[in-house]
């Protein structure tokens, strides 16, 4: 098992991730990919960790501010939604176009 | 000649007064004039007194401080190593020149209360005439080539002013117009050379230049080009050949200003730059020659057009034009002092007939055609006295004082001259002689015309000026001998090289005065006495009189030049800005920009997937680029 | 041994993000996202990072998806079946694609062949973020509480009429 396992795993997740953000059509689904995409940069981030000589613990403590900074996110994004909910009674990013031309 | 500097502390230093205290009564009246109608006259005529005051006030200490150069300035700033100072220099061509704008101002003003008297701009010709007077001044008395620019340019403008005076007449203010940017074309030649000496030189000072040139600090070709255009702004000045055709047009203006400025002080202006300049026109015979040639072709050329004229005032226009170009011919061939001299009685005497011809027309209520005058001299007699005498000046009848300066032009023509300038400048004196038996015949002597029954002799305060004038029309002439031990002679006061005394060629005055008594006399059988017809001659003569009195189509060529070239080339200019920068480069651009942003607004949909693929494409070509680029990034 | 281990492990990541991305049914979604996270824990304890392991349970799986399935259930509107259908499906899928594609080719051919893997200490990890990462320990915990009165104020009925 080497980097390239790790890396291809995260690439694959991320893409996956990608792909939620881009197909979706729920606003709380896309909060979902979103997660998945940030997930993925944080086993890569590990696995650089783990397997370079000096840069072990860089990569750990930029996951932890990851990890930190995506549950901030989440919470606002949230709140968000909570508050698109209540004016439009739904969450469906298709009616979204009131910032238009 | 030393080179005294402002240790000397003298009377001569107070002719800065004179040009102040002019620009003071022209501020004045310029800013309250409203206030005080009836005094502009006064005020102003205090001021030219006053300069005159200061002139014979510094006349008499600079013969008792004895002859020199005397500069006087103040530093005004400095740019860089240069400074540029306001100066004045007092010297016997600066006291000359003082003595006769002063004095030919005062009269002119004094007569002009009586000629203007109905006018109801009265306080803005006064402030003019103080304001020309004033720079007139400054002219003559300044130090350095900057210092006389300004005060040029500013005599042109109130030539200006005063030509358009009476600028609801259409004829005047093109006749305003004309005469400035005439003057202008030449002095844009003048503010090349000077520019060019200041280049070679690194100053403006007059002295200095001249000193530098002198010792040959000034490579000839250079100085030759420098002098030739400072030449160009003294032809413009002077009307001489081809920029003599706005002073005939000139004479629009009200006559005492034609008197003042068109005969006697403005358009000496070019003849005094060059005669200031002297020295450095001496170091290069070229450029004196091409200023003997044009002021020979000048003075035959408008004496020619004098002979042909009917209107008085154009008549003595052209004189003045002809009599400018023996000015110039005398400078060309070295003569210094005869051509001073001439600029002095030529002042006189041209003034005085200016205004003559003033009263003439104040007398007969407006008639200038001399066709329409005659026998004047039954209703004023005054008037035909003192036109008669500034006539015969001119003419050069001795020993009236156009005599004696006439015959000092012949003797330097004769002596420096080539045959062709003998004969045609002994043809312009002929002529002279010529035109002006023709007016003073014409217009006041023979019968007297019934619709000029009611002519009357001109007030008091128009024929003491006339008197004044005539008198030292008679006088000035005498100024060419030496006095007492304090004057020996205009030779000895005023003179380039060595000083000169009047020299007795009984060839040439015999000469000389034959050829004025053959133009009497030939005036007196022609108009007079009627023994040779004047329509036979024109008749027989006709294409050249044609020619003489179409002003040999020369105006006609200008116009024809301002039309096709000058104008053809301001459309083009004005098309391509039009076009080009305005519409394309200034406005198409805000317009383009605008337009893109409205096409490209419907990149702005307000859906979040539309963003997210913009980013997800942008993010892939950005990968892409730099994959492709990083073996050429160099670290 | 480890490889299998990490097989099974990549496959209920992977497994779990499918569903995550694909399902119709919302709350199937989030617990697919669930259990695409408890996967990603395991792969941190294989690489040796419990601490992150750690935190990455207890956070995603305790907070992150609590949070998520109580705004699911606050927003539930009617589901229309066919509304968390794209058009626009093929082309995410082929831009996901193409994104792979260029993130594999360049692991490929820029990623160094090591297989061992470093523990770290806790003790270390601890050590490191008061000490060397403590400003941006700081500033993290101020994110944080910004988050928290933003997420107050946004989505606060106002009740007071």
């Amino acid at each position: 098992m080497t980097l390239l396992h790790f890396q291809i795993l995260s690439g694959a997740l991320f893409c996956i991730g990608l792909y939620g953000v881009l197909a979706r059509r729920s606003a709380v689904l896309i909060l979902l990919a979103i997660e998945l995409m940030l997930n993925a940069v944080n086993i890569n981030l590990i696995s650089f960790a783990a397997y370079s000589d000096s840069a072990g613990i860089t990569g750990q403590v930029i996951a932890i501010f990851v990890i930190t900074v995506a549950a901030a996110e989440v919470g606002l994004a949230l709140a968000i939604i909570l508050r698109l909910f209540r004016t439009n009674n739904s969450v469906d990013i298709e009616e979204l176009d009131l910032m238009k031309w | 000649m030393p080179v005294l500097d402002s240790a000397i502390t003298s009377g001569v230093q107070m002719a800065w007064l004179a040009p102040a205290l002019c620009v003071t009564s022209f501020m004045v009246l310029a800013i309250f004039g409203r206030l005080l109608p009836r005094w502009a006259s006064v005020l102003s005529l205090l001021a030219i007194s006053g300069a005159f005051v200061v002139f014979c006030y510094v006349l008499f200490e600079f013969l008792s401080i004895g002859s020199g150069k005397y500069e006087y300035w103040v530093d005004w700033f400095r740019v860089g190593k240069e400074s540029l100072s306001w100066g004045m220099i007092i010297d016997e061509l600066s006291v000359l020149m003082l003595g006769l704008v002063t004095f030919v101002a005062m009269m002119v003003q004094v007569y002009s209360i009586g000629y203007m008297k109905e006018e109801d701009r009265l306080t803005w010709y006064f402030a003019v005439q103080s304001l020309f007077a004033a720079s007139m001044l400054t002219l003559v008395l300044a130090n350095n080539l900057l210092f006389m620019y300004i005060a040029w340019e500013l005599v042109g403008a109130c030539s200006y002013l005063l030509i358009g005076f009476w600028y609801e007449r259409r004829s005047a203010a093109e006749a305003a117009k004309k005469a400035f940017v005439t003057t202008r074309i030449g002095d844009v030649g003048l503010l090349i050379g000077i520019l060019l000496i200041f280049k070679v030189t690194g100053t403006f000072e007059i002295s200095e230049i001249i000193h530098i040139a002198a010792n040959g600090g000034v490579s000839s070709g250079t100085l030759t080009i420098a002098t030739l255009l400072i030449f160009m702004g003294a032809m413009g000045k002077s009307a001489q050949f081809p920029f003599h055709i706005w002073l005939p047009d000139a004479m629009e203006g009200p006559t005492p200003v034609s008197a003042l400025i068109h005969a006697a002080t403005m358009v000496v202006s070019g003849v005094y730059l060059v005669a200031r300049l002297f020295p450095l026109f001496m170091l290069t015979p070229d450029t004196l020659l091409v200023v003997a040639i044009i002021g020979l072709i000048t003075a035959i050329l408008a004496a020619s057009m004098a002979l042909v004229m009917t209107d008085l005032k154009k008549v003595l226009a052209y004189s003045t034009v002809s009599h400018l170009g023996l000015m110039m011919v005398s400078l060309g061939l070295g003569g210094f002092t005869a051509g001073m001299f001439h600029l002095l009685t030529h002042g006189f005497a041209k003034a005085l007939l200016f205004l003559g011809a003033g009263s003439v027309d104040h007398g007969t209520g407006g008639k200038r055609d001399i066709r329409e005058l005659g026998g004047l001299w039954r209703r004023m007699p005054i008037t035909t006295i003192t036109f008669s005498i500034g006539a015969l000046a001119l003419g050069g009848i001795p020993p009236l004082s156009g005599f004696f300066s006439k015959d000092e032009i012949m003797l330097v023509v004769l002596n420096n001259g080539n045959p062709v300038f003998i004969v045609l400048t002994i043809l312009a004196v002929l002529m002279s002689a010529l035109y002006m038996a023709r007016i003073l015949l014409l217009v006041f002597l023979g019968p007297l015309k019934t619709e000029n029954r009611d002519a009357h002799e001109s007030p008091l305060v128009m024929t003491v000026p006339l008197l004044a004038l005539s008198f030292l029309a008679v006088t000035a002439g005498f100024l060419a001998f030496g006095w007492s031990q304090y004057y020996e002679g205009f030779g000895s006061f005023l003179f380039y090289g060595h000083p000169e005394k009047y020299h007795f060629d009984p060839v040439v005055i015999s000469i000389s005065t034959s050829l004025s008594l053959v133009g009497f006399g030939l005036g007196w059988a022609i108009y007079a006495k009627r023994w040779l017809s004047a329509e036979a001659i024109t008749s027989k003569l006709s294409p050249l009189h044609r020619w003489a009195s179409n002003k040999y189509y020369i105006d006609d060529l200008c116009q024809w030049c301002i039309d096709h070239i000058a104008l053809t080339f301001s459309t083009v200019v004005a098309v391509f800005d039009r076009i080009v920068i305005n519409d394309t480069i200034v406005n198409g651009t805000g317009q383009s920009t605008f337009s893109a942003g409205f096409k490209l607004r419907y990149i702005e949909t307000g859906k979040i997937y539309n963003y997210a693929f913009g980013m997800v494409a942008g993010m892939i070509i950005v990968a892409i680029t730099w994959w492709l680029g990083f073996p050429y990034l160099d670290a | 041994m480890s490889i299998v281990a990490f097989y099974a492990l990549a496959a209920i990541c992977l497994g779990g993000g499918l569903g995550a991305v694909v399902s119709r049914n919302v709350v199937y979604a989030a617990f697919s996202l669930l259990l695409s996270l408890m996967g990603i824990a395991g792969i941190f304890l294989l690489l040796l990072a419990e601490f992150l392991a750690l935190v990455q349970v207890l956070i995603y799986g305790g907070a992150i998806t609590i949070v998520i399935l109580f705004v699911i259930m606050l927003t539930r509107s009617q589901e229309v079946r066919t509304a968390s259908d794209n058009p626009h499906r093929p082309l995410a899928i082929t831009a996901g694609l193409v994104v792979f594609g260029l993130m594999t080719a360049a692991m490929v051919s820029g990623i160094s062949d090591s297989t061992t893997t470093q523990p770290i200490a806790f003790s270390d990890l601890g050590d490191s973020l008061f000490a060397q990462w403590a400003v941006p320990f700081e500033i993290a915990s101020l994110v944080l509480l910004v988050a928290l009165i933003g997420a107050i104020i946004i989505a606060k009925q106002n009740t007071e009429k």
